[in-house]
């Protein structure tokens, strides 16, 4: 009889963590704060880097910023995409929210406009990805060439200026705060409640447990598993594919929105270079994080410890000063290709077993 | 009996090629209608008619002897017509609840109902003969026969009354072929479900069968129940029939 089938056993706890996406970024942070861990203590650095807050709010702060966008991007990553442009939308999320309040849009609307334009941003890229079946790489590297683009000629040729300060624009906080030039209420509430790290990382924190949730526990996320794994099997069951993607492409916008107007609160200026090289960064987290890059496998949580690892080498090589800055890059890169293998052999382990 | 689904006349035109011409046939519930034909003979484009992705040029679908007009594939579906296809349409890296609930997966308010979900799969599956012991595993990790029976079980769960499974057994090794048919026979024996089994394969044509229709280069070749068709000239019909009816015509000319 079929049903007492000799091919069906049941699957232990260790073999359930095992298939878990994450399970490589896990071994790979363990990896990563040890080895600095070491180095930190070779060179007397150890508790600059990991007691001392200044130190810790230096890796915390890196992390969060890049793992707001490497949440984006390993969504994309499990829905089969990609997103080139999320880095460059910083800047033009940032030079359009500065340009609106240099033309005296109050802060609160211009956020909201903002919020506004990247998102029709981002289904404007995904309905040329979905509609013309162009590869997302191939769209989004035309994005990221036109997004910076376009932010630069917007400031030049209305303020005649690339670098946007808009300082005297922003309220000081509502309850004291060391710097009363810069500063917003609603993304600068960390200076006005005296928070020992930045907003972005209270955004992080909140950001990671819905992303999460709602990829693991809601039937939106389910949908983005199947799109990416088998669009046409997705389908054929009622999955609407493309608006998955479209939405996806929206949410990826959206966040490097929430990242350049933060970067303008708390800078108190736009800067046309912000979040150059950001897009590569938050898709190395998501490649460490065990998001393969043909879809339908990956997580949240698995990107948010690529951000981590990423941020721990990135920062603590500043804090070993035996060691070459710019040996950094070569280790991230051997970094993103050791997941990328381990990575592809836990998935290939899950299948097999 | 009204037929639970039955075709009158249908034609399929693309461009210049006639798909399929004045093709007529019935399926009742409780039987299997064994659908036979070569390679190239239309199966494919009868499938996709039935299924609602291609509307027919000309002739009528009925079901329960009321003509239906499909405009998608969605509106098959709501009709109760559950096609099986080929590659199953699952996805490898998902738990076999999850495959099985995918695009109407139930909620509890914002997130999914995992534990109903898993126990309806498992008690589903258990009426198809396949004990899942654990419906959060990836579907990757079941037998190709159990991959087909869970695409089965899923169609019948959402309604079906018409169950078109298209070459459920061809992808499969001998022993999972006998699986399926065994699954197929069990649905059969519910006695509420129309089962149209597509095949090139004429000895499971013949084990599970109880109609027959043979299609040949998109027009119906023979047609009849188990009784007035020569079961063990199967094979003939689907392939050497075609031949000398070729020839014939050819010498005619």
């Amino acid at each position: 009889m079929a049903g007492s089938d000799e091919r069906l056993r049941q699957v232990g706890l260790v073999q359930d963590i095992a298939s878990r996406p994450e399970l490589g970024s896990v071994f790979g942070l363990i990896i990563i704060v040890l080895t600095f861990m070491s180095l930190t203590s070779i060179s007397g650095t150890f508790s600059a880097m990991w007691t001392n807050p200044i130190g810790i709010q230096a890796w915390v702060e890196l992390a969060a910023f890049v793992g707001i966008l490497a949440i984006g991007a390993a969504l994309l990553m499990i829905v089969g995409e990609f997103d080139l442009s999320m880095g460059a939308n910083i800047a033009l999320a940032g030079h359009s929210f500065a340009l609106l309040l240099i033309f005296g849009v109050p802060v609160v609307p211009a956020i909201f406009i903002t919020f506004c334009e990247l998102a029709l941003l981002g289904f404007i890229i995904g309905t040329i990805v979905v509609r013309t079946g162009l590869p997302s790489f191939i769209v989004t590297l035309g994005f990221w060439f036109a997004s910076r683009g376009l932010a630069v000629f917007l400031s030049q040729t209305l303020v005649n200026q690339s670098r946007l300060s808009v300082t005297e624009h922003l309220k000081p906080p509502a309850g004291g705060g060391e710097d009363p030039t810069l500063i917003d209420n609603i993304f600068a509430f960390d200076r006005a409640f005296g928070l020992p790290f930045d907003a972005e990382v209270y955004y992080f924190a909140v950001l990671v447990v819905i992303m999460a949730l709602m990829l693991h526990k809601t039937r939106y996320g389910n949908w983005i598993y199947a799109a990416g794994g088998d669009p046409q099997a997705a389908r054929a069951v009622g999955v609407p594919v493309n608006r998955v993607k479209i939405s996806l492409f929206m949410l990826s916008a959206c966040l490097a929105c929430l990242l350049g107007i933060l970067t303008v609160m708390t800078s108190g200026a736009s800067d046309p270079q912000a979040g150059d090289f950001r897009e590569l960064h938050a898709i190395a987290a998501a490649v460490i994080g065990g998001c393969a890059l043909t879809g339908g496998y990956g997580s949240v949580i698995g990107a948010v410890l690529g951000a981590f690892i990423f941020a721990i080498a990135s920062r603590g090589i500043n804090f070993v000063p035996f060691i070459d800055n710019n040996l950094f890059r070569v280790m991230l890169g051997l970094l993103v290709l050791g997941a990328a293998l381990l990575n592809q052999s836990l998935r290939n382990r899950v299948l097999k077993t | 009996m009204t037929p639970t689904i039955q075709l009158k006349g249908v034609s399929k035109f693309f461009g210049n090629i006639i798909a399929l011409k004045d093709i007529s046939f019935k399926a009742q519930k409780g039987q299997v209608t064994a659908l036979l034909g070569d390679n190239g003979a239309g199966k494919s484009t009868l499938i996709k008619c039935l299924s609602g992705v291609h509307a027919p040029n000309e002739g009528a679908i009925l079901i329960d002897g009321e003509p239906v007009r499909f405009r998608s594939p969605r509106d098959a579906a709501a009709a109760g017509i559950g096609t099986v296809y080929q590659d199953l349409a699952l996805q490898p890296l998902m738990s076999v609840s999850r495959n099985f609930f995918l695009g109407r997966e139930i909620s509890k308010g914002l997130f999914l109902d995992m534990g109903t979900m898993n126990e309806i799969t498992r008690s589903e599956m258990g009426k198809l003969g396949i004990d899942v012991a654990d419906p959060q595993q990836p579907i990757g990790t079941m037998s190709g026969g159990q991959r087909q029976t869970l695409a089965i079980a899923r169609a019948i769960y959402f309604g079906a009354k018409v169950l078109i499974l298209d070459e459920p057994t061809s992808a499969l090794g001998q022993k999972q072929q006998l699986e399926v048919l065994r699954t197929v026979n069990q649905v059969r024996d519910r006695s509420d479900i129309a089962i149209i089994f597509i095949t090139h394969n004429d000895l499971h044509a013949k084990l599970i069968g109880d109609r027959f229709t043979f299609l040949n280069r998109g027009r119906i070749l023979a047609d009849g129940e188990r009784a007035e068709i020569d079961t063990d000239n199967l094979r003939n019909l689907m392939a050497g029939g075609v031949e000398l009816a070729e020839l014939k015509t050819e010498f005619k000319q």
